[in-house]
């Protein structure tokens, strides 16, 4: 079981920080979006590359078609991050953001990923030592299988840190995944960035 | 870039000598820095831009998103992006491509990155690069993509649907039915005593009486149905959404435009004549081949009575 790379109390210690880092996130996103945002408290596996579609599958309960984006993070913990939603849900985003004028549903779409990965993301490396650079979203798919998702070419990163989080936005409620991906040197960083965090405590 | 720098830096000289779009604005959307590309493809050098409210140069740029975007890179400290798939073009930039296909303006990709001092967000450069190349070549493809699919679909000789295309068609028409039940008949029909034609007056011209049988045909049949060549002589007009009774009077018009005059292939008048086997679904069908057999046996009717009429399976 690769949870078993991280000891009892770096998990501990990761999920923690994915709290914060939400919490953290959730603030900035209220802020830029003028509305109340709430991101549930995270729940947080490193799972293999290869068991991440199975395992999200598991703990969000997805089987239709979804909405993928990719967007990679780069700092020395490097990877690449998957926003994921129901396509159906996809719809809704315009109605929940307001809407800048001539914005074309897959625009939206990659604006919410890039709002959702960059805070999230940046806020989990924050307390991590590390600040990201993104490379620019891409859509996967807007209405492809989770195991296809992770099938074409996601297999290079070793291990997946799934931080499944929903996001909601007052009364409406706009459910998205979050998927860190990563090789193993780069959990390996994790790691030592989380034992020094526990240790300073 | 200011004007007084007397000593530019390297990073100086390379802002202004790249090949892409650089430019920094503050958090009111003043323009902090432009550099030499911005400047080419605006025609407002960083004299006239720097200082100044971005929008003030640029009214036709879309405020509330541009706001938006340089607003969550304030916030979120992260980068935000625009990709030339979802919005073709933020500067109205002539592009440089002498192929212009169909490419309006410069295509372009941009970043939106945070500027920080510290923890603070100092200021966002916008970078913009010319993707127009990617975006030729992409519609050059989606291009090619719709011509080799429409290759697929048609027959060769004719340029009419083929039997694979046809049966396809065929195949999704007969599930409509199955799920909503109406109306859905097929006609098939081939040309009387082609073989005569052939070994009479040649490969050649029994090819030409094809063509310009099939071209007859198709101009006769409604868009929403489907002509197609099932091979040899033999052709198929699937009819959505029709009963058997209008099927045989499409069946006989068909006949009449096959038939009504000869085809001159090359000053030689050859007499042509069809017959027609026209099936339409019924309860008791298992598969749309199942259609096509009764067709198909109304077909062999048609020829056994006399050829050159039409015969409705049942």
């Amino acid at each position: 079981m690769p949870d078993r790379l991280l000891t009892e109390i770096q998990r501990d210690a990761l999920q923690e920080i994915a709290n914060m880092g939400m919490g953290d996130a959730a603030l900035r996103l209220s802020g830029l979006l003028d509305a109340f945002i709430e991101l549930s408290v995270p729940r947080v596996r490193v799972v293999r590359a290869a068991e991440a579609a199975r395992t999200l599958a598991a703990m969000t309960g997805i089987a239709e078609p979804v909405t993928a984006v990719r967007q990679g993070f780069r700092s020395e913990i490097r990877g690449e991050a998957l926003v994921l939603c129901r396509s159906a849900a996809v719809a809704d985003l315009g109605t929940m953001l307001g809407d800048a004028g001539d914005e074309r549903a897959d625009e939206r779409m990659l604006d919410v990923a890039n709002l959702i990965t960059g805070a999230c993301v940046s806020s989990i490396l924050d307390w991590l030592g590390r600040q990201p650079a993104f490379s620019p979203p891409e859509l996967l798919g807007d209405a492809i299988l989770l195991d296809d998702v992770f099938r074409a070419g996601m297999l290079v990163w070793d291990l997946a840190l799934l931080v499944e989080v929903s996001f909601a936005l007052e009364h409406q409620h706009f459910r998205a995944h979050l998927v860190m991906l990563m090789d193993e040197a780069s959990i390996r960083l994790v790691r030592d960035a989380l034992d020094l965090l526990v240790h300073d405590l | 870039m200011t004007a007084d720098a007397v000593t530019p830096t390297l990073a100086d000289l390379v802002v202004e000598r790249v090949g892409f779009g650089i430019f920094v604005v503050d958090r009111d959307l003043n323009v902090l820095m432009w550099n030499r590309f911005m400047a080419d493809h605006s025609g407002l050098d960083a004299a006239q831009v720097v200082g100044r409210p971005l929008f003030a140069h640029f009214p036709d740029l879309p405020q509330a998103w541009f706001a938006r975007k340089v607003e969550s890179v304030f916030r979120l400290g992260s980068a935000a992006f625009s990709s030339w798939q979802q919005r073709p073009w933020l500067f109205r930039f002539e592009h440089d491509r002498p192929i212009t296909g169909g490419v309006d303006y410069m295509q372009q990709d941009c970043t939106f990155v945070p500027l920080m001092r510290g923890r603070d967000v100092d200021a966002v450069c916008v970078t913009v690069t010319d993707v127009t190349h990617l975006s030729i070549m992409q519609r050059e493809r989606e291009e090619a993509v719709v011509r080799l699919q429409e290759y697929a679909d048609r027959d060769g000789l004719t340029g009419i649907a083929n039997r694979r295309y046809f049966e396809a068609r065929l195949a999704d028409e007969f599930a409509r039915w199955q799920h909503r039940g109406g109306d859905l008949s097929i006609l098939l029909f081939d040309l009387d005593h082609f073989k005569h034609i052939n070994d009479q007056f040649g490969h050649v011209a029994g090819d030409a009486v094809l063509r310009v049988m099939a071209q007859r045909v198709d101009s006769v049949v409604r868009s929403e149905d489907t002509f197609g060549r099932f091979g040899g002589e033999e052709f198929a007009l699937l009819l959505p959404a029709t009963p058997l009774a209008d099927a045989m009077r499409v069946a006989e018009k068909i006949r009449h435009t096959i038939g009504h005059a000869p085809i001159d292939v090359d000053g030689v008048v050859v007499p042509v004549t069809a017959s027609v086997g026209a099936a339409a679904a019924r309860h008791g069908l298992h598969g749309y081949e199942a259609l096509i057999h009764d067709a198909d046996a109304a077909l062999y009717r048609a020829k056994r009575d006399g050829r050159n009429r039409s015969v409705a399976f049942g």
